[in-house]
């Protein structure tokens, strides 16, 4: 398998008045067209390694690496337009939360093709077509309807089917998900997960899925980075999560409620110092 | 035995919206009571209609044997308290903790406010280092306590929790979780305890009601539950959800 990512010793750090802090501190992995997950808690680097790739780390913040190539391209020596013309074309992301990520003043439709007019040279009426089309590939049942809605005029499942669609107009070869579901009531969470499914395999994409959630990950990626304090702890295939050796990826596994499992208290995670050396 | 909560056909609109539709339910004194459902089913709105910060259009509400009606009583809130969601949207960013805890206090006219503010934080695990701090010098989970101790430091007999450990993570959710746990056995409190994870509400509760649409779908217990011994193909599919994911689904 061709990598189609390649990160090596990335780290990722801000200058604070108390500090620099480190946000992630030497990640490496390579991609290739498969689905990555990246799992941690709040603050473990997660989110930010994810935006490093996409070019989206705040103005402050120092990235380096030894690499960081996607097919070829040397992201880090790439020009502020080259990463432009990269982003939303052959890197895409989904945000977490539709209602913070869609542009609250334009209908979804002219969001669609918005990314489609930067990215390509088309017509008007061959952009809508496609974003019509995108629309009913993340099964909107009437995408001529959604086309011309406000975010928010619609819900929750419906805004990040539109998100999924605007992301993918476009065909990226990687796309980076950041909690795509975690807003969602669990029960659109799995549409919204079958969608997404269908979509990466039939497109050939390789996905970087990040999530606190580590047993959603395994369920849906092939391979799981664990992540604490900005360092990988444990890399795993999805379906030997039992077999976990990490304490932390243990603990992350142990202390959520099962339901039939009768453990009062429930056990709770003990953070070794040690781990985040 | 005299339910500590009793709710009968309470009906609450907004405009044309009827957000909750004939819902009863009793809870008796000591139990752990869940409410599940996704957005939209009511059982936010149902905690909130109990609080008095939802307008009650029909039915009725009983604390402890005594009609609620219009607005709440003082006495109410010293018996009634509420945790909410969002940590982060609870607390007064220019409040410390200290003032935050000595709010209540203050109202209700306590005296042994010291002993009481430092007995709190204790209680939910902080110590006296975090007294003078900040919200936004907290972390997710400690705010999440901070709002517990204000919860408890009235001394109710009944708390109301509404999501609150869906914004935190799981490490931090189990320390929570626990942490309720024990400030119920240690006080015999009663607890409504509104979750759209069904794993959590079967581990926090013993008996629970699954909720959509603002009706009720089906009233279970916990054990149910477990044993997959549910009535409503709704049930079901909450269930089969919070499995996760299936590749071939």
């Amino acid at each position: 398998m061709s990598a189609l990512l390649e990160v090596e010793d990335l780290r990722v750090s801000f200058p604070t008045r108390a500090g620099v802090v480190e946000a992630v501190r030497g990640v490496s992995f390579t991609l290739g067209r498969e689905r990555l997950g990246i799992v941690g808690e709040s603050g473990s680097g997660k989110s930010q390694t994810g935006r490093a790739i996409m070019g989206l780390t705040a103005e402050h913040g120092q990235i380096s690496a030894r690499k960081l190539e996607f097919s070829g391209i040397d992201l880090l020596a790439v020009s502020k337009a080259g990463r432009r013309a990269l982003r939303g074309n052959r890197i895409a992301m989904i945000l977490q939360d539709p209602k913070y990520s869609l542009n609250p003043v334009m209908t979804i439709g002219r969001q669609i093709v918005e990314t489609l007019h930067t990215h390509e040279k088309v017509s008007g009426t061959e952009a809508r077509k496609r974003a019509l089309d995108m629309l009913a590939a993340v099964q909107i049942r009437d995408p001529e309807r959604v086309f011309g809605l406000y975010p928010h005029e619609v819900s929750g499942g419906m805004g990040q089917r539109a998100m999924i669609a605007m992301m993918l107009v476009a065909g990226p070869e990687l796309l980076i998900a950041d909690e795509p579901t975690s807003a969602l009531d669990v029960t659109v969470q799995l549409e919204v997960l079958g969608i997404l499914n269908r979509l990466v395999a039939e497109r050939g994409m390789g996905l970087i899925f990040i999530s606190h959630d580590l047993r959603l990950v395994s369920s849906f990626c092939d391979r799981v980075i664990v992540m604490y304090a900005g360092r990988i702890v444990e890399e795993l295939q999805a379906g030997e999560l039992a077999h976990a050796r990490h304490p932390y990826t243990q603990g992350l596994l142990n202390c959520m409620p099962r339901i039939g499992a009768d453990r009062h208290p429930l056990p709770v995670l003990d953070r070794k110092p040690e781990w985040a050396l | 035995m005299r339910p500590a909560l009793a709710i009968d056909s309470l009906r609450v609109t907004f405009d044309d919206f009827v957000a909750l539709d004939d819902v009863s339910l009793a809870v008796a004194p000591g139990e752990s009571f869940g409410l599940v459902g996704e957005s939209g089913s009511g059982k936010s709105t149902l905690l909130r209609a109990v609080a008095g910060l939802a307008p009650v259009s029909g039915g009725t509400i009983e604390v402890d044997g005594k009609r609620l009606d219009g607005k709440r009583s003082k006495a109410f809130y010293r018996q009634v308290q509420m945790v909410f969601q969002d940590p982060y949207g609870s607390l007064h960013p220019r409040q410390t903790v200290d003032r935050l805890l000595l709010e209540p206090l203050a109202i209700h006219g306590f005296d042994d406010t010291e002993r009481r503010i430092v007995r709190a934080l204790d209680e939910v695990g902080l110590g006296p280092g975090f007294r003078f701090r900040y919200s936004h010098q907290l972390s997710g989970g400690q705010r999440q306590r901070v709002a517990i101790a204000r919860a408890l430091i009235l001394e109710p007999s009944i708390l109301l929790l509404d999501e609150p450990t869906s914004a935190l993570d799981a490490s931090v959710q189990a320390e929570v979780l626990n942490l309720l746990e024990e400030v119920r056995t240690a006080r015999k409190l009663t607890f409504v305890m509104v979750s759209h994870d069904l794993a959590v509400v079967t581990h926090m509760c013993d008996r629970l009601m699954v909720m959509q649409n603002g009706r009720e779908v089906e009233l279970l217990t916990a054990a149910d539950l477990a044993s997959r011994n549910v009535g409503q193909d709704y049930t079901r599919s909450l269930l089969v959800a919070s499995e996760g994911f299936r590749r071939s689904a």
